[in-house]
């Protein structure tokens, strides 16, 4: 990995401007991927002198600053005290606690990764990211997004519901990435299911939560009904870790446990 | 570029390369006992305290740890020999490469946790990988120490 210049960025516009001057200047969030697959930078640019690394509430939402670590994050009562722990569960299923004492949750979610636990914890619930050029936008819409957002993400928004979520990360080892990774979510009496790591980034099983959130009385039938849904609607592929088969069957049995789970 | 930190409590300035990682840097000005096992920041034989949090730094750019504390083996010296003396005792002292790394993160363990259980101990330790045993025997020797048995 090369990299020509370290630059302690002085305030998020200073940092805007430096990321400007260079396509190959880069944000330094934790720098753990930089690592793993050694890219070479024009310039680092630090943040960590910022105050982006508090969590903090309002009335509304816990709002979460994007340089705060992950292990600061799965520690904070503001983030436990969310959806019966299970944002906080998912986030503590990342690698050793010195990796996540390194790791920040907002270099998790801009990087996109196909095997974050991080997004796909997040992405049941009504989550805003707040950028610096002043702009917002929901975790999902930044998933979808095409290219790359020329911005810094400076925040991440969890609105307060009151609810209960589920998260489960399938690993070969303790200190592996996903196979295939779910969060299941019954917010106010609507139900939200996440796939991730299949191995594409997490994604919503649109279909199978409009079934399971159309119906009055729900069995334990319409649990495994939703769940081949969402087998069904999403894509899966093949790689190293496992097959897109293997996904699939996956799929079935733990979206129908996450849903039985919440609606207790 | 120069960087300031202070290395177990005394303050130090190492010229590095911007690109340059913490167990790289402490390695070439002779802190020998930071060991560098996978690089890939999976196995954490490479793991120190910054600012009393273990971390490990094969990952952790040295420019990033401008003003900040490092504590190394060097720096817990009392209580890494109390721990490798419960270690001992269980059996889990093998080849010796992961034991600084293990003897950090079992001190940070004890100062972060006032009575863990094993949930928190194996979440603790399971970012320090042991390539001779299971971890029983850690496990077991951890439990002591943090008892004091």
């Amino acid at each position: 990995m090369k990299v020509n210049e370290y630059y302690r960025a002085s305030s998020i516009e200073d940092a805007y401007l430096k990321l400007q001057e260079n396509p190959k200047n880069v944000i330094l969030a934790g720098g753990l991927w930089i690592k793993k697959i050694g890219q070479d930078c024009n310039a680092l640019v630090d943040l960590s002198t910022l105050g982006l690394n508090k969590i903090s509430e309002t009335k509304d939402e816990v709002i979460v600053g994007s340089m705060v670590t992950q292990r600061d994050f799965e520690n904070s009562p503001l983030i436990r005290s969310l959806f019966n722990d299970s944002i906080a569960f998912a986030v503590r299923e990342v690698m050793g606690v010195n990796f996540r004492n390194i790791a920040t949750v907002g270099g998790s979610i801009m990087g996109r990764y196909p095997f974050s636990d991080v997004i796909c914890g997040l992405l049941p619930y009504h989550v805003t990211l707040e950028f610096y050029p002043k702009q917002t936008m929901s975790l999902e819409e930044y998933l979808e997004y095409k290219g790359k957002l020329n911005a810094i993400l400076v925040s991440i928004h969890i609105k307060k519901e009151k609810g209960r979520g589920f998260f489960k990360k399938v690993k070969i080892t303790a200190l592996d990435f996903p196979i295939v990774n779910f969060a299941v979510s019954k917010v106010n009496g609507k139900y939200s299911i996440v796939v991730g790591a299949r191995p594409m980034v997490a994604a919503l099983a649109k279909k199978a939560m409009e079934y399971i959130n159309s119906l009055s009385k729900i069995s334990e039938l319409d649990y495994k009904k939703a769940a081949e849904i969402a087998a069904e609607e999403l894509s899966y592929l093949d790689n190293k870790d496992s097959s897109k088969e293997y996904r699939i069957d996956l799929t079935k049995v733990y979206v129908a446990r996450g849903l039985k789970e919440v609606s207790k | 570029m120069l960087v300031t930190f202070y290395l177990n409590d005394v303050e130090v300035t190492y010229n590095v390369r911007p690109g340059e990682y913490l167990a790289e840097s402490l390695r070439n000005h002779g802190v020998k006992s930071v060991k560098v096992g996978c690089n890939e920041s999976t196995c954490g034989s490479c793991t120190l305290l910054v600012d009393g949090k273990p971390m490990m730094s094969c990952s952790l750019l040295t420019a990033s740890i401008e003003g900040k504390h490092i504590i190394t083996i060097e720096g817990i010296q009392e209580e890494a020999a109390k721990i490798s003396t419960y270690f001992a005792k269980q059996g889990a002292d093998q080849c010796g490469f992961c034991n600084v790394g293990f003897a950090l993160v079992i001190y940070a363990l004890k100062k972060e946790y006032k009575d863990p259980t094993t949930e928190e101990i194996k979440n603790y330790i399971v970012g320090n990988l042991c390539r001779c045993s299971g971890l029983q025997s850690h496990l077991k020797a951890i439990k002591a120490y943090l008892k004091g048995e």
